[in-house]
């Protein structure tokens, strides 16, 4: 039993190493990994101000209106560019003046005159609350009936695959709103509508590999050896077929952060805090008499956490196919 | 007539050009896109095959009700007038505001003690046809003065949750009876008696009154009092919401909720031969703009209203542009755009044809305070009450009106009480709680909230506000910069938005702690805005404040019976003073709306009491059609 433990585990680190080894050699991908990276550093220091806020209960700066500053285009864009002119003023001062006008509302500001780039890095942590909350919704829900359909099958998957047709037989938005409208608006409402819905495509992935590898020796042998089923399943079955769930995860997430502007864009999302949504929401009015930036900024933000997630899931997945590593050898 | 947030306000003046094209060109270009893209290639695509009728198209809001006794809004009130008529109503060109006979063949005799009301019903008025005439094998029956007493009788109906039967509590001799005996179990006898109305024979109707009550003909031009035939509510049931049956020059065609409404010609009318006619005479100024061209042909001139109901401000301003609509508003967004910096129409607009029309309405926007919420309302222990107030007077103080003015651009006014101007009983004065931060500070702090904290929890105060648009971007705005004003004295307010029916049925409910939301005259007398605050019209009625002061109920009940007298203006003027003293409402402004329409709408004049005006509009169909085929080239 301790030999064949050890193999296991010799196995699985072998797959991980590897799996990272040929992600770095992907350029591309760790490109994206690096935007994921830069994104979940902006989100975190987004929760670190919220939090800051809440602890101290004022209302933070990215909230604060002030309408002699409304619809202040990028600070690249502002015309004329003020610079302090005067004739004493010497280089240095008027670069460094030329700097803080830079640095001033860089990314401009909305119809309240609230800087979009602070709202931006807010609506950046809302993102990742979903994402984080939704995948910890789904995952659990999905990898346990996934794991119990595969391994037991009979009545159990016969349960388990009725259930999840019946959630992807939904029309997902409709459900996502159904759930929204019982739990009241808000991200309480985004996170359940998402994560009771999302689970499905992990739930079938699971189940197929648990089927496939039941049917293994190293299953066999450990039925011989008198192990329990839950031992089974999530100490030797579940670790080989973890990569499903790392995958499912890359692309999970961008898809939930999608739903969540979406919802909030309707209305029924984030309430009365900046989410992307939001954003665009407020941003479309004014759209067409030029004051773009509050758009643009919402949408690139969105554009490029999508992209980045789901070229890094395909990365991950060429990355973590055991079929593939077995090819290639 | 409870209203959103009102108009959709906007402001300033565009501060910067975007990459150095003009904002025109760049308005252009972008609504051009927006258009195509939407609704690929104009009308045709919308609503085709109406060529060789004169149709009208227009916006609307939700629309809550076809019902006309469970109607208390704007949109609703609108639809139900083009279908249903009352008794009376409202001349359509005179200036002041005059009550003209509708159903009715004259207006009332009233007997010298100003307690009843005779009224002549006209002959050969007859419902439109419908299934729910059974006897008659689906042909409309002819209007008596019975549907009128069973129609007030459904408002009295406590089952029925009438909005609206605070225009008739404590007035008609009986009514009330009736209304208690609609309290218990079982079925509810609309044959009972009710003294106060009476129909001697079928085309007389006598009502008789329990005191003076000098509104009743402006009531009675009120959807509440529109004749709805017994036929059509037993017939319906639950669904009579969805089945209008009325006299009015139109009959409902179809209706997709919170999408697409469509009105037709009512057919009954040129089979029976009832013809209407379009006013001889109006205003001063009204025959050189050319409203008296029609003066004297028979109405309507519309065969067909569609409606639509379009969320996004800037999609219903460019379907407007387009010559999809006849009329809009100007929302907030689009106001640099439309008008000059005096408050003109620019001129790009005026070479399309398109006019305006602006004047300060009959119409208070406010914030509501419940005063059966523990912390804003009304308290039994007299420190607590007392502390309460100030809470309310301390976030009056800090409502910055010159911020807010600014950001609804300029087109509201301050305002100076629940009185607004234009009605009988109206006298200016000042802003009740100037904007004065300090003030407030100290007031908070007498309140107990030393800096906004709440010492039971030792954070800020968190107030909750009901909004009732759940997706408009730009009262979202508001709100936001509202959170604002009461966040600089440390109050945090959560904002919570609804879908407008589910904010109504809050309101109904009394289960908002604050909320957003406006009044539009329904006549113009000071008693509209009184009775806002008396204690009897709480929720469901309209006193959605659940405001109750004894002092206010007994003078109020001494105003409403008397004719327009000066004294009668200083008693609505102390009546001001207990409001404004106890704060149920924050007074957040008196909007000035502003519309804009095309060439081809004609006959259209301004009014406070719209509803079912329309029949007066016509439009130039040739006009339209030759303006759409130019528009774009």
């Amino acid at each position: 039993m301790t030999t064949q433990m050890d193999n296991m585990e010799q196995s699985a680190r072998t797959l991980w190493s590897d799996a990272w080894r040929r992600l770095r050699r992907n350029r591309l991908a760790m490109i994206c990994l690096w935007v994921v990276i830069f994104y979940t550093a902006l989100a975190a220091y987004g929760e670190v101000v919220y939090r800051w806020h809440q602890w101290k209960d004022i209302t933070p700066s990215y909230q604060q209106t002030d309408l002699d500053k409304q619809y202040l285009p990028p600070s690249l864009f502002r015309q004329p560019f003020t610079v302090e002119s005067g004739a004493e003023v010497g280089v240095m001062e008027r670069m460094s003046s030329g700097l803080r006008e830079l640095a001033r509302h860089p990314l401009g500001t909305d119809g309240l005159g609230r800087d979009v780039m602070q709202r931006l890095i807010q609506g950046t942590r809302i993102a990742y609350m979903v994402g984080i909350v939704v995948s910890l919704i789904a995952i659990p829900i999905g990898v346990v009936l996934g794991c119990l359909a595969g391994y037991f099958r009979g009545r159990v998957d016969d349960v388990i695959v009725w259930l999840y047709s019946t959630f992807a037989a939904i029309p997902g938005l409709l459900f996502i709103l159904a759930i929204a409208m019982v739990v009241g608006r808000g991200l309480l409402g985004v996170y359940l509508g998402i994560g009771l819905t999302i689970w499905v495509g992990l739930c079938r992935l699971i189940r197929g590999e648990v089927i496939k590898h039941s049917e293994r020796p190293y299953v066999a042998a450990a039925h011989a050896l008198g192990l329990s089923h839950a031992r089974i399943i999530f100490r030797h079955i579940l670790p080989n077929v973890f990569h499903v769930v790392i995958v499912t995860f890359t692309l999970m997430f961008p898809a939930a952060i999608g739903t969540e502007v979406f919802l909030s864009f309707l209305g029924i999302g984030a309430q009365g805090e900046p989410s992307w949504g939001i954003m665009i929401s407020n941003a479309r009015l004014r759209l067409w008499h030029g004051v773009w930036w509050e758009m643009a900024a919402a949408t690139t933000a969105l554009f490029f956490i999508v992209l980045a997630f789901n070229l890094l899931g395909d990365a991950l997945r060429d990355a973590l196919d055991p079929r593939l590593r077995t090819g290639r050898q | 007539m409870d209203k959103a947030h009102g108009p959709v306000y906007r402001l300033d003046v565009m501060r910067h050009t975007f990459f150095g094209y003009s904002r025109l060109v760049l308005a252009f270009a972008g609504f051009a896109m927006l258009v195509l893209l939407l609704t690929g290639c104009g009308r045709e695509v919308l609503d085709a095959g109406y060529e060789d009728e004169m149709v009208m198209f227009s916006e609307t809001s939700r629309i809550r009700s076809l019902d006309p006794i469970k109607a208390g809004d704007v949109p609703s009130a609108h639809a139900i007038a083009r279908i249903y008529e009352g008794l009376l109503e409202y001349h359509y060109l005179d200036r002041p505001y005059r009550v003209v006979p509708l159903l009715a063949e004259d207006l009332p005799e009233i007997s010298e003690d100003g307690l009843t009301y005779t009224f002549r019903i006209r002959r050969g008025i007859y419902f439109q046809d419908d299934p729910c005439f059974v006897e008659t094998g689906g042909k409309g029956r002819e209007l008596v003065a019975e549907d009128f007493i069973y129609s007030i009788k459904r408002v009295a109906d406590v089952r029925n949750a009438s909005t609206g039967y605070w225009v008739f509590r404590d007035r008609i001799v009986g009514l009330d009876d009736f209304r208690e005996t609609t309290m218990g179990e079982g079925e509810v006898d609309y044959d009972m008696d009710v003294e106060g109305l009476q129909a001697p024979d079928p085309h007389t109707l006598v009502i008789t009154l329990t005191e003076p009550y000098p509104q009743l003909l402006h009531i009675l031009t009120m959807h509440y009092a529109h004749a709805v035939p017994r036929e059509a509510v037993e017939y319906y049931g639950k669904d009579f919401i969805n089945n209008p049956v009325g006299t009015g020059p139109y009959i409902l065609e179809s209706w997709q909720r919170n999408y697409r409404i469509e009105f037709v010609r009512n057919p009954k009318w040129e089979e029976t031969g009832r013809i209407e006619r379009y006013p001889t005479t109006g205003a001063p100024g009204d025959e050189e703009e050319g409203l008296l061209a029609d003066a004297g042909k028979p109405i309507p001139f519309i065969d067909r209203v569609i409606q639509y109901k379009v969320g996004d401000p800037s999609t219903q301003w460019l379907m407007f542009l387009r010559g999809q609509f006849e009329s809009s508003g100007i929302s907030r967004d689009n106001w640099d755009a439309v008008l000059t910096e005096a408050h003109e129409l620019n001129e790009d607009l005026i070479a399309l044809g398109i006019q305006l029309r602006s004047s300060p309405a009959m119409f208070l926007t406010y914030i509501g305070f419940n005063m059966d919420d523990p912390v804003v309302g009304l308290s039994s222990d007299p420190d607590r009450d007392r502390r309460n107030r100030k809470l309310r007077q301390a976030l009056a103080h800090a409502f910055d009106y010159e911020e807010w003015i600014e950001f609804q651009n300029q087109r509201i006014r301050k305002p100076t009480g629940p009185i607004p101007p234009g009605v009988a009983g109206y006298v200016e004065r000042d802003v009740p709680y100037p904007f004065d931060l300090e003030r407030a500070r100290e007031l908070l702090e007498e309140a107990g909230y030393p800096g906004g904290r709440d010492p039971e929890t030792g954070r800020r105060l968190q107030l909750t506000l009901e909004i009732g648009a759940a997706d408009a971007p730009d009262v979202r705005q508001g709100v936001e910069l509202l959170a604002q004003f009461m966040d600089r004295i440390g109050i945090a307010i959560n904002p919570s938005y609804n879908h407008w029916p589910a904010f109504l049925e809050k309101l109904s409910r009394g289960q908002a702690q604050m909320f957003q939301l406006g009044w539009v005259a329904d006549y113009p007398d000071a008693e509209n805005f009184l009775q806002l605050f008396y204690g009897p019209n709480r929720s469901p009625g309209p006193n959605h404040a659940q405001y109750a002061n004894s002092d206010y109920d007994r003078l109020y009940e001494e105003f409403r019976t008397m004719l327009d007298s000066p004294e009668r203006t200083e008693l609505a003027q102390r009546m001001a003073d207990i409001v404004i003293e106890d704060s149920p409402w924050l007074f957040t402004g008196i909007p000035v709306l502003y519309g804009v329409f095309h060439s081809w709408l004609e006959n259209f004049k301004r009014h406070d009491f719209p509803y079912g005006m329309s029949k007066y509009y016509k439009i130039d169909v040739d006009h339209r059609r030759e303006w759409q085929a130019m528009y774009g080239q």
